[in-house]
């Protein structure tokens, strides 16, 4: 197939299909909703340390992980679902609309949450004391 | 004239189906409100790297075809290009997929192109189109030359590998649940497939087929999905971001970064690029087998269920 005809088809089929699922309201983030939520998504990540206790933020986009082992970690929502990483290294820096948690992995550089004033100033020392 | 031989290049023809059945697929999903789940950022990852392969297939695939060309000059027979030699090598060439895909889940060094096509929580057709960029870089192509030395043109060795991935894509669904028996004990299938992308401990390296499952029953990696287990999709460890640079190349970062660690052996060096995923020279990390046995110590009453 000609470039001319299959570039135009790529660009204008990712697009559509892109609105497409926008404008059927799939682009919503999960909602952590409760400690028992983020415990389990903590779990489903790292079944051998399990997670004892979690905090979720008021947007109920992330939780903060406490471990079986003392470890402290993050669960986040990934569009539709979650992931979880520990915060060793982390690094906490305030944002007009939260906190931005730089991690040393390359599969998670950036969490961007939103969170309450008051929330942001009582997360942020948690993680950065881990820091 | 077998030496001018060419074929159409079937995987593009294919890319207005490719969007029609995700346009069909998600409209079912609307209007039943069942058969599988859509999410905007996913997708859109999913069609970039369908499309960042198209694009690494025009930029590097004169690789594996120049070789393949010159290795034609070396095949010991012909065998010319009638439809039941090309049925015969689209068999053939489903069983060096088998191998190739078995090769992708067992050695890290090819698992680092490989796993991007599992990045995905979600299980739809676009997932099918989540492919690699880097899979030149693994030599895995070699794995074509025995059938062009017997004797299969390079073109239709590529014809058929294209007609394979094609076979693939729709059985990237879960609205579909169950084929007929008879189908489903043959072909690779959508119940087939899901199990080879679950999470689930119980799931784990199965499944390995591109369109005949015979090759998982022969060579004893094939498990049905099991009704009392949903397949959960995705990594061990899933991905924090949709990023398709990051997506596509963080397995060979964290592979190189791994084989730098200061104080290793040169053996430990190679295990880090060759030996399977998960694998650590200290064992601190989990491999399947691991995560089999540490499952079943949690639930030992699902010992001898399918994948255990």
């Amino acid at each position: 197939m000609p470039l001319s005809i299959l570039l135009p088809l790529v660009v204008g089929g990712i697009a559509g299909i892109v609105i497409l699922l926008h404008l059927l309201g799939l682009s919503r983030q999960l909602i952590i909703a409760d400690e028992q939520t983020a415990l389990a998504a903590w779990n489903d990540e790292f079944g051998n340390d399990a997670a004892i206790s979690a905090t979720t933020c008021h947007d109920g986009h992330a939780a903060l992980i406490s471990t079986a082992s003392g470890g402290q970690g993050i669960v986040f929502s990934m569009g539709a679902d979650t992931t979880a990483r520990y915060l060793a290294g982390a690094q906490v820096a305030r944002t007009p609309r939260g906190l931005r948690v730089d991690l040393p992995d390359f599969t998670a550089p950036h969490i961007y949450l939103t969170l309450e004033p008051v929330e942001a100033a009582r997360w942020q020392p948690i993680i950065g004391e881990i820091a | 004239m077998t030496d001018q031989l060419a074929y159409p290049d079937v995987v593009n023809y294919a890319v207005p189906f490719f969007i029609a059945a995700i346009l069909v697929e998600l409209t079912w999903i609307v209007i039943k409100r069942r058969g599988g789940r859509y999410e905007t950022r996913d997708a859109l990852t999913s069609l970039l790297m369908g499309a960042g392969n198209v694009a690494a297939g025009i930029a590097l695939g004169f690789v594996a075809y120049g070789f393949y060309v010159w290795l034609w000059d070396y095949s010991l027979f012909n065998l010319g290009t009638g439809w039941l030699v090309v049925a015969l090598c689209f068999v053939l060439d489903d069983l060096r997929y088998y191998w190739y895909h078995r090769i992708a889940h067992r050695s890290r060094w090819v698992w680092a192109e490989h796993v991007n096509h599992h990045s995905s929580q979600h299980y739809n057709l676009s997932t099918a189109l989540r492919q690699s960029w880097t899979g030149t870089f693994t030599g895995m192509w070699l794995l074509r030359a025995p059938l062009i030395l017997l004797g299969f043109h390079p073109a239709m060795v590529i014809f058929v590998g294209g007609i394979n991935l094609i076979y693939q894509f729709w059985i990237h669904t879960e609205a579909i649940t169950r084929m007929p028996r008879w189908f489903e004990a043959v072909m690779n299938t959508p119940s087939h497939h899901r199990v080879h992308h679950g999470r689930n401990a119980r799931y784990l390296d199965a499944n390995y087929a591109g369109v005949f499952i015979i090759w998982d029953r022969m060579f004893g990696t094939f498990v049905p999905e099991y009704d009392g287990e949903k397949v959960d999709y995705g990594l061990v460890h899933n991905l924090g971001t949709f990023n398709p640079l990051r997506v596509a190349f963080h397995e060979w970062f964290a592979m190189f970064r791994d084989m730098a660690r200061p104080g290793l052996s040169l053996r430990q060096r190679l295990a880090y690029a060759l030996a399977p995923p998960g694998w650590s020279h200290d064992g601190s990390r989990e491999m399947t087998e691991a995560l089999k046995a540490r499952h079943l110590s949690e639930y030992p009453e699902d010992r001898g269920t399918p994948g255990f």
